[in-house]
């Protein structure tokens, strides 16, 4: 009995949290889902005044891809994501706050044309928010 | 009133004057996220209800800065109070708050003697810094906001608050407070220190016959229920210093629903304890705001 016990208790535990890990995936439409809305947060930021000038030499795609990957890794999605380190990556930019609060914000407007959950939402932001320590320049 | 917050203004755009070259437009951008400063509270200070948060008030971020009018109405069974002012935050750091307050006694002013319709009035004028810990953006860590204030209070009718035994008509609260936006919970939480003597926020004057200064505790909850809409509750405890009435602590419970950055309108009921010998004071609690 114990024999039989021991592997499936092992195995509950193991899969549990990596169940419960996976529900902001989920609630972002998986991997389809948080490409749409990375794209359509894109689309926005790359012609929103207070971003747009930020992007300018950026490729969109290549951004995309990445940002998905990198949330889709986050959400607890089965993705890898294999761009620079948000500090490397941002450094040379000169992000202010307001600029970082404004993508915030087109990434919310995204969420909620895909139909994401308030309380989802939040769960990401609460994700990329510290984020801002690495992005925003100091 | 304008004369009394024309010189924050002034001292603000100097500041950023010599800061940073910013246009208009940068200065005053609202660059905060939504609901994330709160609103103010019963005194003018950034927070919710009848409590003071660590949040700097307004939408300016580390480089902007935010303004907000207030006006707060609190129906109570025999009272009325009404508070309005101006509320400042510079660069997220500093906040200053003006706010001119009057309660009227209504006929219970005539049971005590005092004629019907007296009204008890003070200003309060309020200066928060910002000391460590951001609410916002370190979800990734249990630390939370944390600032420190101060609020001079002088109330007008001095001798009338001293016949009911308080020691002074105007005094200083100090306080720290320390708050946490937890997103992942969609829930804010607040709790706040208060050193004080102020009888009835200091409507009714500072210290009196069973004490002066006393560390007070104010807090609250505050659920994110959807975009632009917050419930939430606040408790406060009050010092019993005059010796002619008990006093005792309040609470209040409200909806808040924020379209945007520059309106918010809170809705709810408070209890405001017993108040000079008229029962314990219940009542609708509103309170508008606009800025940016
Ligand atoms: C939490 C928020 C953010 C996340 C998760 C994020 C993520 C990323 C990622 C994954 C990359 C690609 C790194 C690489 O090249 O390997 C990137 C690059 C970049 N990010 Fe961000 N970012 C954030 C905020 C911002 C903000 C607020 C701005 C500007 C308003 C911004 C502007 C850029 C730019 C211009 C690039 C370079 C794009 C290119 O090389 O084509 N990012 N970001």
């Amino acid at each position: 009995m114990k024999k039989f016990l021991l592997p499936v208790i092992a195995f509950l535990i193991a899969a549990l949290p990596a169940h419960a890990d996976d529900s902001l995936y989920q609630a972002l439409g998986e991997k389809a889902g948080i490409q749409a809305i990375v794209q359509r947060t894109a689309d926005l930021a790359f012609v929103d005044p207070r971003t747009a000038e930020q992007f300018k030499n950026s490729k969109k795609d290549r951004l995309v891809g990445l940002v998905t990957d990198q949330i889709c890794e986050l959400a607890g999605g089965p993705c890898t994501y294999k761009g620079l380190n948000m500090k490397k990556a941002h450094i040379k930019l000169g992000i202010t706050q307001h600029e970082f609060n404004a993508f915030a914000e087109c990434l919310t407007q995204a969420m909620n044309e895909a139909g994401v959950p308030y309380r989802s939402q939040n769960k990401l932001l609460a994700i990329l928010a510290p984020m801002a320590r690495d992005t925003i320049e100091r | 009133m304008t004369s009394d917050w024309k010189p924050a203004f002034l001292i603000a755009g100097l500041l950023a004057a010599a800061s940073q070259p910013a246009t208009a437009d940068d200065l005053f951008g609202s660059g905060k996220l939504l609901a994330t400063p709160g609103v103010i509270q019963a005194e003018g200070a950034g927070g919710a209800g009848l409590a003071a948060w660590a949040t700097i008030s307004g939408y300016g971020t580390d480089r902007e800065i935010g303004a907000n009018a207030h006006y707060t109405l609190v129906a109570l069974d025999d009272f009325t109070f009404q508070s309005a002012g101006v509320t400042v935050g510079l660069f997220d750091r500093v906040e200053l708050s003006f706010a001119k307050q009057w309660f009227d006694t209504g006929s219970a002013g005539g049971r005590l003697g005092l004629g019907d319709g007296f009204n008890f009035n003070q200003d309060v004028v309020g200066a928060k810094v910002r000391l460590f810990g951001d609410a916002v953006y370190d979800q990734d860590t249990w630390m939370p906001q944390v600032a420190a204030g101060i609020m001079y209070k002088k109330a007008d009718k001095g001798d009338i608050v001293r016949y009911v035994g308080a020691k002074d008509d105007d005094g200083v609260d100090f306080y720290v407070a320390a708050t946490k936006i937890l997103l992942n919970e969609s829930l804010v939480l607040s709790a706040g220190a208060r050193l004080t003597e102020a009888n009835h926020f200091g409507l009714v004057g500072f210290g009196g016959p069973n004490g002066d200064h006393s560390l007070q505790f104010e807090g609250s909850a505050v659920y994110l229920v959807d975009e632009g809409w917050l419930i939430g509750a606040d408790y406060r405890t009050k010092p019993d210093n005059l010796a002619f009435a008990e006093e005792g602590n309040a609470w209040a419970a409200y909806g808040v629903w924020m379209p945007n950055k520059h309106i918010s309108v809170t809705l709810g009921y408070a209890d405001l304890g017993p108040i000079a010998l008229q029962g314990r004071q219940n009542g609708l609690y509103l309170s508008l705001q606009t800025g940016f």
